[in-house]
């Protein structure tokens, strides 16, 4: 009999829908909490209870962290699941949870709050004898100072906020006259999603590829490595595309990675699921980077290659209960790739849409895997992450899996807001993609928006698909009374209602 | 029936008539064999064009309609043939009228960069809006100088607001 009975979920979207998914496979009741706007979301629907935690704005909801554990106690909570995001790396929410005698599920407070300060992180990886990429030793504290640090260790560089992660508070800047732009807009990021404007600087690495290790730990300090995931297909910092294993590594590249990242998960006695992100140059070299100590987006193509549910791990290990697969992982299996479904508009330089969800049809087969935060009706709000559905597919091998993610893609029907659906399609279809010619500058060499515009055959067809609608809508196309160059004065006239339509 | 479409930089007249069950439409000479299907869904269309299988959505949008295909969303207008053959050359629009830079999406001005009576140069950064955790920035596309600033920092804008006008540089 588990002692952790009652799991409240911290978090909202795709994330809270994958846990409760675990939960109910496991015969454990979930409980999910919601904001104003999230009162019909898809996680409320499926969690066997919910209750409400504030108004839209993260700080007054998701991020509320004395209405959270209020909560918490009140439904008699057993443990907190974080998800990512949030409060997933928040040290001092960690200990609060403890405090009210309900587990967090992930590492011990005082290793987020280690790993969490990626000047602390970069301390404890140089300790356990892993590389660093050079940089600033402690956070930079005024533009003239980053400018010294810049004058060291040379152009381009990054700046990255002392306790940003996932990609948010960072920018790249090439030469001494983006630094002050740059200085300021990461400081301002970062002041308004971590609370904490310091920022550190790091040389950046020409054409990296971005590989990380899925790291495990359990109370008895059992540590393992569950390969690697290559995340190097970017958009400012945001991952759009994962897959395992990478094609950088080869076996002794790949044991040389596992090797660091479990002496780092060591070095900290890694409790729970994490992430040790690195660099790779392109003469496969690999950098530290940072421990993310949370559950990843990207941790489904681990599941599909090892065949072991993450969060399941997590619950075990918050338990006092050993690893499930004792000392020796899974060897992994064939090859997995996540497309992230954003509700950002390619054509409009990623902006993020808000919106209805129209029509959602997900794709199905052999191999594909949907995690979804979202349904047909649904609307998405404008207050969280734009990460609406993660489209996972598993093969035997890399090229497999690329046409596999490539027919799911083209089986995708996802409108009422905008999405990368084309974007991803233009990606997975994209020669140098195939070839796995990747680094995190993919996006920037090769994306255009005129990539992924419809041409040929599909404007043509929008063309007759108009004309058609018009006719049997009898649209009445008049003249405009005048030829004074406004918008011509056409009406729709008999507009019949049908049943099934969504109201606007 | 005959209308005059245009979208996406291109324009065409399509003609359709009903021949027994078939529909025959013609475009730019040609004459293509057509089904035209809504789906119980709404807006959507199954569209067999010379047997080959097409799904599009078309919606209301402002005064005109979009039209989604392979996942694309494409503005489209649609017209009395005749208003082709009245609308005379382009006007001379655009160069000198000014722009308005507009919140592209709905979220929260957290800077405005220039103030009325300033030069703004094409490309040059006006205001940024966050949303969804992102900052955003708005940049002049063609420049001029600054006539009005219509939001403060702080203020949450719609989707479609203007945040700064400017007059087009002579």
């Amino acid at each position: 009999m588990s002692r952790l009975r009652r799991i409240l979920i911290a978090n909202r979207g795709e994330i809270a829908v994958r846990i409760i998914r675990t939960l109910r496979e496991l015969d454990l009741t979930s409980i999910a909490v919601f904001s104003e706007p999230d009162r019909v979301a898809l996680h409320v629907l499926m969690a066997d209870e919910a209750y409400p935690i504030g108004p839209g704005p993260p700080g007054e909801s998701y991020l509320n962290r004395d209405r959270m554990i209020e909560t918490a106690v009140r439904v008699k909570a057993d443990a907190i699941h974080p998800g990512y995001g949030f409060f997933a790396e928040n040290a001092d929410f960690a200990r609060a949870c403890r405090d009210a005698g309900i587990e967090f599920i992930g590492p011990r407070p005082e290793t987020i709050a280690t790993l969490g300060d990626k000047l602390a992180a970069r301390a404890a990886a140089r300790d356990a004898g892993v590389p660093l990429v050079p940089g600033s030793d402690g956070p930079v504290a005024r533009l003239d100072a980053a400018r010294d640090v810049a004058r060291q260790i040379g152009f381009p560089l990054m700046l990255k906020a002392a306790a940003g992660g996932g990609g948010k508070g960072m920018r790249l800047v090439r030469d001494a006259s983006e630094l002050e732009t740059a200085w300021t807009l990461t400081r301002g990021e970062a002041r308004a999603a971590f609370g904490d404007d310091q920022v550190y600087i790091e040389r950046a690495i020409e054409r990296p590829r971005h590989v990380e290790a899925q790291i495990v730990g359990d109370a008895l300090d059992q540590v393992a490595c569950l390969g690697e995931r290559e995340c190097s297909v970017q958009r400012r910092h945001q991952k759009l595309l994962e897959e395992t294993p990478s094609d950088a590594l080869d076996p002794a590249g790949r044991a040389r990675l596992a090797e660091a990242a479990c002496h780092v998960a060591r070095k900290v006695r890694y409790l729970g699921a994490g992430t040790v992100e690195f660099l790779l140059d392109p003469a496969g070299d690999f950098y530290f980077l940072e421990v993310n100590t949370r559950l990843q987006v990207e941790h489904p193509v681990t599941e599909m290659v090892t065949g072991l549910d993450l969060v399941a791990e997590q619950l075990r290990v918050a338990e006092g209960a050993s690893l499930s697969f004792g000392e020796t992982p899974p060897e992994p299996r064939g090859w997995s790739m996540e497309a992230r479904i954003v509700a950002e508009d390619p054509l409009a330089r990623f902006m993020p849409s808000a919106g209805r969800i129209e029509r959602l049809r997900l794709p199905e087969g052999p191999g594909v895997r949907n995690d979804e935060g979202i349904y047909r009706g649904y609307d998405v709000p404008v207050f969280y992450d734009s990460l609406l559905a993660k489209l996972i597919v598993w093969a035997e091998d890399r090229e497999a899996a690329r046409r596999r993610l490539l027919r799911a893609l083209n089986e995708y029907v996802l409108e009422g807001v905008h999405n990368n659906l084309a974007f991803q399609r233009w990606l997975v279809s994209h020669p140098e993609f195939a070839a796995a010619h990747l680094s995190t500058r993919f996006v920037e060499e090769h994306f255009e928006p005129g990539s992924i515009e419809p041409r040929g055959e599909a404007i043509e067809v929008a063309v007759l698909a108009a004309a058609l609608h018009a006719g049997e809508e009898r649209l009445r196309v008049a003249l405009p009374e005048s030829n004074g160059g406004e918008r011509s004065a056409w009406k729709w006239g008999d507009r019949r209602r049908r049943a099934g339509r969504i109201a606007r | 029936m005959r209308f005059w479409v245009a979208l996406a930089g291109r324009d065409a007249e399509v003609e359709f008539r009903r021949e027994g069950d078939a529909l025959v439409l013609e475009m730019e000479g040609r004459t293509l064999a057509a089904d035209f299907r809504r789906l119980p869904d709404g807006e959507v269309y199954s569209l067999l064009i010379d047997g080959r299988s097409h799904e599009v959505r078309v919606s209301p949008a402002g005064s005109g309609l979009e039209i989604t295909i392979h996942g694309a969303t494409l503005p489209v207008e649609v017209r009395h043939p005749l208003e082709r053959l009245l609308q005379a050359t382009p006007q001379a629009a655009g160069r000198g009228a000014g722009e308005t830079i507009v919140a592209p999406m709905p979220g929260l001005v957290v800077a405005v960069r220039v103030r009325p009576g300033e030069k703004v140069a094409a490309g040059q950064p006006v205001a940024i809006v966050e949303a969804m955790k992102m900052q955003n920035e708005l940049s002049a596309r063609q420049g001029g100088v600054v006539s009005e600033v219509l939001v403060a920092e702080g203020a949450p804008v719609t989707v479609g607001q203007p945040l700064v006008r400017l007059e087009g540089s002579p």
